[in-house]
This record gives structure tokens, C-alpha cells and sequence, in this order.
């Protein structure tokens, strides 16, 4: 029977390059290599998921007890705005870049990405975005008007500096992410290996397509909505003042036409990670795996047309709120054919429990109530209670964190492996899942009770006859058990990077292509094109007669891409701009405007 | 087979699952302990009674459907174990049609069925009453960080306390004199948002006397969560009626009847209070007057339960307080601090506590 040894059997491949390779710090300054990219974007969404998490912690302080004056409202506020901000923007999408960067060309049998460079250019347009946006704490304050900053509190007459440092840096995010959206469609595309048709696409690739779609259709909406705010705090225009004629309900539509589908964003990625963890360590195939994308695909597309169920509160009128009710509705459906395809893949199969599959399994209930209160507030009579209540906190936190962070973690375990060619520790990982489960469920289950009884969202305060005080206590403790389990985490992927046992190209008995090779895959990734025969190629070569991957006896010819500091440059000269239009400084924006021009001459004119 | 796996250490006992589930639902029983008084489904208006209906047909639903999943979950966890030693692969069902097709299906019908009636309570919120019947129409108006509520028809203008009548239709209409506000009361209905440049109407018809709170809900700046505010439901007749509160408001403020209050009345009138706030009978500001920093009508403050919108309780000595230095009772409130004395802030006090 054929196995995995037979790849080693494959001739080495040849390189060409335009330039010779850089080493060390350089190297990875000017990389346009996916899988560094992907590391650097995985570093970066670690370390913002921290800073997060720390603020968290500090505004779950001060809720602790009623009454409390660990903070002042300014700072609860910008506390609350920069948790939120962090972890949509800084934290998870990143974490899910860092997966889609490394393994989609792994997954798809390609040698990188469709435009490297641009790939580059992604991640340091969104790194110096995070800087720009968390500078705001050294320089007057951070952003506090909420993560979906409604206008006109955003005004200049209403809100300080933060709010600069708030637009300036997400119209950063969203240049990188749209950026990102059109090199991932055009990869999956284009560069899949030989015989991998769409249907025999691993179903997280196919998940990361559907959101790189919602990632280039969404966020024009939001950038527009960024640059009128800009505009209006900047240059004095009032797209936002009513007072002048201008309308606040606009930057409600485009933040939520954005808004929405950057939920989907955050939690399609974990449902493929689900998809792909589950039929491993059940030992069989997913069920129902064309039900399961084609569900994905439909949440996509209905993303764009459920916006409105944020603003039932807003008075759109009867129709409106009828029409936005009925659309999100309509989502539940397949999100429950997703839920029950995963039972159908746990019931028969042979189960075991890594770290990896843990988290996996818990995802799908605690997915399930979040998405069930979910049900609750497509229901305008009910959302009229709920909205901005600790209830929505509690519904989209089961979400986000039980489900798009618990995928995320569950992604760690089982893709970490091939990263850095080391096993994680299961005892740690399962101190990790434990305390992180309890955590999790300690905070947001009572929130659930706090919304029904009253408690509005965002409020630094509480009075203690209110009857808020025993759930908020519980709130705070499970906020400390989350912290724990996540420096854990930290420290079982710092320890076992260094001196974890080896991983082995294939440590999960696995079925697709990105366990054929070596871990850490070489820097062409597979030293021969692979040629995909089903949806499970590495399974049906390992098990099927007939279906071997066939190995080449003659050494393949690899173009490779070179190092490039031309991205980074044109990300410096945004940078710039955005400093000129916070400080004010005109001709340091016409200065990198011009450095835009070079450097995109620069760049089309360099040698590949 | 493979080359290289990776050893798979032994998977959690059952007992560990059900230790660790039994000690979540033991916290779970803590929340619960304290009593809230603002509980959204104990409703005392026809409006939350609606909210309160729709949330109790779909948390039936949830809990069957989570109920189904949880089942199918830990069965298949316990029953498809892999048993120690069991190398043999289980079968490799790609899927069932006619399950995909129930599975759809299924949720399409209880989609039909939650969104059908809830299209009905959409139209039943937002349904104009009867103008025919008696009615108590409100001007709410959000300010930075408190609530204006005028009684056109009344003639009256009070602030952060809504007084209504047991039984009568209430309009509230909605709007904001600077960032977007959302009013709630939870045991009166669902919230409505308070936006700048728009009026918006809020029914509710209340069936129960007594007095209930709510706080703004849309993050308004730095002391939103010092945003209160409070219904009173008259009964319809007797002393406490909602028409004799209507009565009492419409008189002109009462004189000072201590030489104290006297000195709290000239400190209004001399140090600038004037500007912003209206004592009717004292000094009134213009309409034109009236603007996004203009404050509460003080005509019977001493009347209100609370002051700076349910942030301190009514007192002579809270007053004082507040105005001596409103900047240290709530983050970056907008009345201005005038550096009173102690002397001239308690004779404010004193004043504005007797304004019944």
C-alpha cells in the first residue's frame, strides 16, 4: 500500500530567482513568501490578542462590584472601543490571515500565492494600521466612541483625537484586507494543482474564498464610510451634521453594510476549520461535504442583505424592519444544515479527543447558542429589548469567541504542527481547553440574565440595587480563568516551538494535500506538482488502490518569487499620509503621495 | 499506514465531562440570586408584553433545537468512542440525501413559523393608537446625559422622571439635541432610539401603577451609564392621580419661605444659573433660548425623585453638591462650574429641594 514516504522519493526541484535570497532580519522584512507572511500575521494577531484580552480584563475590573471607580467613564469607553476594535480587526482576522497566508497554497498544491508581493503589502499595511491605531494611547487618548462609532458622537465636537487615530487606522485594515480579498480569489482560482476541480476543494479553502468575496465587497462600504468621517473631522464637511443637513443614519447603513458580513468574516474561517478537524479524528469523511460549502456559500451571499436587523432601534419603519427580520431569518437555515452535517460526521465514527478535536467538538454547541439567541434578535419585537443590552453581549460573544476564537484555537493545535514541524503539548492544550471552556461560559452565559434583566451594554457603572451585582461578579472571574488558559496557550506554543517533539510531515493520519510535505514545508512547498484525484487525495493515496498521487522521476524547474522591499515602501508612504492628515501636515501627505507614485513604478518595473 | 503520527494520549473519562458540566451549572444557579428590578419580562406596558410574548415562543423553540443538538452531541461523544486497540476504520458515509433534505427543510418550517407572527407583532408596535381616545403625548428629547420630556398640550417641561396614567395611551415622540440617545425602560417596552434631526414615535399603553427605571442604551460619551431615567404610572384618580401631578406641575414655582432659600433663589438668579435654566414664575428662557446645552426646567425639580438624571437621590445636601461641582458628580457634564461657595451651593440646594 502506498504511504507518504513515497513523496521523499520525488527528485529535489530546481530554482530560479531573480535575486539571491536575503538572510535573517531582512529576510523577513522584505519576504514575499506566504508561509513567513502567514507567520508574521500569526505573531502579530497572538500578540494583539493579548492586548485585547488585557483590556478586557481591566473594564471586567472596574464591572466587577457596583459603584466601582477603577475607571473613569472616558477610559471604560475607550477601553471598551479598543477591546472590540482589537479583537475583530487586530486579533482575529489576522489570526485567520495568518492561516489562510500559510496554508491555502498548501491546501491547493501551489507554490505561493497569486501576487507575493501583494501579499506582502497586506501585511504591512495592516501592521502599521494596528500601530497607528493603538498610538492613540500615547497621544491623546484612544478612540471611545464604540467599536462601530456612531456618528454624530464621532464628531469633532463630541469626541477627541482618538477618533482620528480610529479612521485613519482602519481605512489602513481595510486597504490591507481588500487588498487580500483579490490576491486569495485570484489563488484559489487560478493556481490550484492538477485535478482539484472546486468540488474536491478542502472545504476550509472554500470557506476562506467566500469571506476573501465578503472581504472585497464589504469593506468599500466601510472605507467610504471612514473617509467621510475623515472628511467631516478634518476639512469640516457634514455628511454627518444634522445640524447642516447631514444625515448620522448614513454612517449607520455603511458601517453595517459592512458590518455584517465582517460577523460572517470572522466566523466562516472556523467553521471550515471545523469541517476539516472533525472527519479527521473521526476517522471518516465529512458528511454531507457539498451541503456544508453550498451552506457556506449561502451565508455569504445573504451576509449583504441582513444589515438592517442592527438598527431596529432606529426607526427605519414597519417595512423596512419586516423586510430586515424576514432576510435574517433565512440565515439560520444553513447554518443549522452546517450544524446537523457535523453531527452526521461525529455519529458513526471512530473519535478521539486531541486538544485540536476538543475544541473542535465544543465549538459546535456553543456556536449553536449563540446562533440560537441570534434567531431571537432577528425578531424586532424581541431585538427591541435586546439591542445594546447585555444580552446581544452575551449572543455574539458565544459567537465570536465560542465559536470564531474556540475554531481559531482548534486551528492552533491541528495546523501549528506543520508550522514548526513540532507537537504542542495535549496536557497543556487540555489545561488550556478546560479552563478556557469554563471561562468562557462563566462570563457570557450570565450576560444572557443581565440583558433580561436591564443591563444596558457600555455603561461603566452600575447602581448595587439593580440586581446585577452576583452575574457581573461571575462575569469578572471568568474573564481571569480565559486569561489564564490563553497564557497557557502562549507558553505550550513558546515551549513546545523550542523542544516539542517532533511533529512528522503527517501527525494527524490527515487527507489533504498540505500533510504530503515537510513540516515546516520547504520554500517551494512540495517538491513535485501534485496531482489531485478525489476530495480526499492524501486519504485515497494512503488507503485507496488506484488513487495513488503519482510521483515524478524527473526534477521539476520552480520559479520562485524574490525578496521585495517595494511593498513595505508603499505601505510606509500610506502610513504617512494618514500621520499628515492627523497632524495636519499637508506636504508630508503630497510628499507620500509622490512616494505612492515612485514606488508603484518601483514595484511594476522590478525584475520577479 | 502512516509514518509518523503523532501519539493520541488517552481521551478525557466521561466523569471528567460531567464534573466539569456540573460545576458550570452550579455557578449558573448563582446568577439568579440577586432580584432585579428592571426585569424585561415582568412587563407593566402593553409594548414590553409583546416583547415579552415573541421571546417566550422562540426560547421554546431554541430549547428544543439546543436540547436536539446537545442529545445528538454527547451520545454520539459517549457511544463513538474509539475503543482502545480498534484500528479498524468506521464506515466512510459520505452523506444521505433524504437527511440533507430533512434537515432543511425542517428549519425552513420553523423559520416560516417564528418570522410569520413576528411580521404581525412588527405591525401590531408600530400601529398608530386611536387619536380619539385619551391620550398623553410626550416630546422626549436626549441631551448629554439627560432626558426632556414636554407636555405640549399640558404645557409643561420636566426632566428624567415621565409621569404617565394607568391605563391611557402614551405617544412618546423621539428625538436628540445632539449624539444619538435610546431611551428604555425595560418594563415598559422595548427601547427606542433618540436620533438628532428626526422625530420618531414610541406607543405603550400601561396596565400597572408604580414606579419603574431604564437608562439610556446607546453609548452617548463619557457619563452614558449616568444617563437615567424613571416612569411614574399614576393611578387614575385620588391625591397621587396622574391628574393632579398634572395640576401641581402647571402652578408657578413656589415662593422661598426661608431666608436660605431666599439666598438660594438670589444665587440663582445672579450667578448665571439663569442662563441655561428656566424656574417659571422666576425667570423663563426664550424659546429661541433653548438650545443642545440649555438644562432642565427647575419649575418643581424638588418634586423629582432623583437629580443630574437618577445620579444622586433628591436631597438639599445632593444638590449642593452637584452644583458645587458638577464635573465630580458625572465626567465631563456640560453645566458649567460656577465656584460657588459652600454657603451659596447649600443655600441652592435649599432652594431648589423646596420647589415641590
Amino acid at each position: 500500500m502506498a504511504s507518504i514516504a513515497d513523496f521523499a522519493r520525488a527528485p529535489a526541484p530546481t530554482y530560479h530567482m531573480a535575486r539571491p535570497p536575503k538572510t535573517g532580519l531582512m529576510d523577513w522584512l522584505t519576504t514575499v513568501d506566504h508561509k513567513k507572511i502567514g507567520i508574521l500575521y500569526g505573531l502579530s494577531g497572538l500578540f494583539y490578542l493579548l492586548v485585547g484580552g488585557l483590556e478586557a480584563l481591566l473594564f471586567r475590573i472596574q464591572l466587577a462590584v457596583p459603584d466601582n471607580d477603577f475607571l473613569t467613564g472616558e477610559q471604560f469607553n475607550g477601553l471598551v472601543t479598543m477591546h472590540a476594535t482589537t479583537m475583530v480587526f487586530l486579533a482575529v482576522m489576522p489570526i485567520i490571515a495568518a492561516i489562510s497566508n500559510y496554508f491555502i497554497p498548501l491546501m491547493i498544491g501551489a507554490r505561493d500565492v497569486a501576487f507575493p508581493r501583494m501579499n506582502a503589502f497586506s501585511f504591512w499595511t495592516f501592521l502599521f494600521g494596528s500601530l497607528l491605531l493603538n498610538s492613540s494611547f500615547l497621544f491623546g487618548g484612544a478612540p471611545n466612541a464604540g467599536w462601530f462609532g456612531y456618528a454624530p458622537l464621532t464628531g469633532s465636537q463630541y469626541s477627541g483625537s482618538g477618533i482620528d487615530f480610529w479612521w485613519t487606522g482602519l481605512a489602513m485594515l481595510a486597504i490591507s484586507s481588500m487588498v487580500a480579498g483579490v490576491n486569495f480569489i485570484v489563488t484559489i482560482l487560478n493556481m490550484r494543482a492538477p485535478g482539484m476541480t472546486l468540488m474536491r476543494m478542502p472545504v476550509l479553502v472554500w470557506m476562506i474564498l467566500v469571506i476573501q468575496f465578503l472581504l472585497a465587497f464589504s469593506f468599500p462600504p466601510i472605507t467610504v464610510g471612514l473617509i467621510l468621517l475623515g472628511f467631516d473631522r478634518t476639512f469640516g464637511t457634514v455628511f454627518y451634521q444634522v445640524s447642516m443637513g447631514g444625515d448620522p443614519q448614513l454612517w449607520q447603513h455603511l458601517f453595517w453594510l459592512f458590518g455584517h458580513p465582517e460577523v460572517y468574516v470572522l466566523i466562516l474561517p472556523s467553521m471550515g476549520i471545523v469541517s476539516e478537524i472533525l472527519p479527521v479524528f473521526t476517522r471518516r469523511p465529512l458528511f454531507g461535504h457539498h451541503a456544508v460549502i453550498f451552506s457556506g456559500v449561502a451565508i455569504g451571499f445573504m451576509g449583504f442583505g441582513v444589515w438592517g436587523h442592527h438598527m431596529f432601534t432606529v426607526g427605519m419603519g414597519p417595512i423596512a424592519d419586516a423586510a430586515f427580520a424576514s432576510t435574517t431569518a433565512i440565515v439560520g437555515i444553513p447554518t443549522g444544515v452546517k450544524i446537523f452535517n457535523w453531527l452526521g460526521t461525529l455519529w458513526g465514527g471512530k473519535i478521539t479527543f486531541p486538544t485540536a478535536m476538543l475544541f473542535a467538538v465544543s465549538f459546535i454547541p456553543m456556536f449553536t447558542i449563540g446562533g440560537l439567541s441570534g434567531v431571537m434578535h432577528s425578531s424586532p419585537p424581541i431585538d427591541l429589548q435586546q439591542h445594546n443590552s447585555y444580552f446581544v453581549v452575551a449572543h455574539f460573544h458565544y459567537v465570536l469567541v465560542g465559536g470564531a476564537l474556540q475554531g481559531l484555537f482548534a486551528g492552533v493545535y491541528f495546523y501549528l504542527p506543520k508550522i514548526t514541524g513540532k507537537l504542542l503539548s495535549e496536557k497543556l492544550g487540555k489545561v488550556h481547553f478546560w479552563v478556557f471552556l469554563a471561562g468562557m461560559n462563566l462570563t457570557f452565559f450570565p450576560q444572557h440574565f443581565l440583558g433580561n434583566h436591564g443591563m444596558p451594554r457600555r455603561i461603566y457603572t452600575y447602581p448595587a440595587d439593580a440586581g446585577w451585582n452576583t452575574d457581573n461578579m461571575l462575569g469578572t472571574i471568568g474573564v481571569i480563568l480565559m486569561a489564564t488558559a490563553t497564557l497557557v496557550m502562549v507558553y505550550n506554543i513558546l515551549t513546545s516551538w523550542k523542544k516539542g517533539k517532533p511533529a512528522g510531515n503527517d501527525p494527524w493520519d490527515a487527507s489533504t494535500l498540505e500533510w504530503m510535505t515537510t513540516s515546516p514545508p520547504p520554500v517551494h512547498n512540495f517538491d513535485f506538482t501534485p496531482v489531485v484525484l478525489s476530495e480526499r487525495p492524501l486519504w485515497d493515496h494512503k488507503r485507496t488502490p488506484g488513487f495513488e498521487i503519482p510521483v515524478p522521476e524527473t526534477s521539476e524547474s520552480i520559479h520562485m518569487p524574490s525578496n521585495s522591499w517595494r511593498p513595505m515602501l508603499i505601505s510606509v508612504c500610506i502610513l504617512l499620509i494618514m500621520v499628515g492628515l492627523l497632524t495636519h501636515l499637508w506636504p508630508l501627505c503630497i510628499v507620500a503621495a509622490l512616494g505612492i507614485v515612485a514606488g508603484v513604478y518601483l514595484w511594476v518595473t522590478e525584475p520577479a | 499506514m502512516h509514518t509518523d503520527a503523532a501519539p493520541h494520549r488517552p481521551s478525557p473519562s466521561l466523569a471528567t465531562w460531567l464534573i466539569a458540566c456540573l460545576s458550570l451549572l452550579g455557578a449558573f444557579a448563582l446568577s439568579g440570586c440577586d432580584k432585579p428590578t428592571r426585569d424585561v419580562y415582568q412587563p407593566v406596558a402593553d409594548s414590553a408584553e409583546i416583547s415579552a410574548w415573541f421571546y417566550h415562543l422562540v426560547l421554546a423553540v431554541d430549547a428544543v433545537i439546543l436540547a436536539i443538538v446537545v442529545t445528538i452531541l454527547v451520545v454520539a461523544i459517549v457511544r463513538f468512542r474509539k475503543k482502545p486497540g480498534d484500528e479498524e476504520l468506521p464506515p466512510q458515509s459520505f452523506g444521505n440525501m433524504k437527511m440533507e433534505v430533512a434537515w432543511t427543510v425542517i428549519p425552513t418550517l420553523i423559520v416560516i413559523g417564528i418570522t410569520v407572527p413576528t411580521l404581525g407583532g412588527i405591525f401590531e408596535l408600530a400601529r398608530k393608537p386611536d387619536l380619539n381616545q385619551k391620550i398623553i403625548e410626550v416630546e422626549v428629547t436626549g441631551k448629554q446625559w439627560w432626558w426632556e420630556f414636554d407636555y405640549a398640550k399640558e404645557k409643561l417641561n420636566t426632566a428624567n422622571e415621565l409621569h404617565v396614567e394607568v391605563g391611557t395611551q402614551v405617544i412618546l415622540n423621539m428625538t436628540s439635541a445632539d449624539v444619538i440617545h435610546s431611551w428604555w425602560v425595560p418594563r415598559i417596552g422595548g427601547k427606542r432610539d433618540a436620533n438628532p434631526g428626526r422625530r420618531y414615535p414610541f406607543y405603550f399603553r400601561p396596565y400597572q401603577v408604580g414606579t419603574f427605571d431604564g437608562q439610556c442604551a446607546e453609548l452617548c460619551g463619557a457619563s452614558h451609564a449616568l444617563m437615567g431615567t424613571r416612569v411614574i404610572v399614576h393611578p387614575k384618580t385620588g391625591a397621587d392621580s396622574y391628574e393632579a401631578w398634572v395640576a401641581r406641575e402647571q402652578q408657578q414655582a413656589q415662593k422661598p419661605a426661608t431666608p436660605q432659600q431666599e439666598a438660594g433663589q438670589k444665587v440663582f438668579m445672579t450667578k448665571g444659573c439663569v442662563a441655561c435654566h428656566t424656574i417659571r414664575g422666576v425667570s423663563e428662557l426664550a424659546v429661541g433660548a433653548r438650545s443642545r446645552t440649555s438644562g432642565p426646567n427647575l419649575t418643581h425639580v424638588g418634586g423629582r425623585t432623583s437629580i443630574a438624571a437618577r445620579t444622586l437621590p433628591m436631597t438639599a445636601q445632593n444638590i449642593a453638591k452637584w452644583v458645587k461641582n458638577p464635573q465630580a458628580v458625572k465626567q465631563g457634564a456640560l453645566m458649567t462650574n460656577l465656584g460657588l461657595s459652600d454657603e451659596e451651593a447649600a443655600a441652592v440646594g435649599a432652594y431648589l429641594a423646596s420647589l415641590k
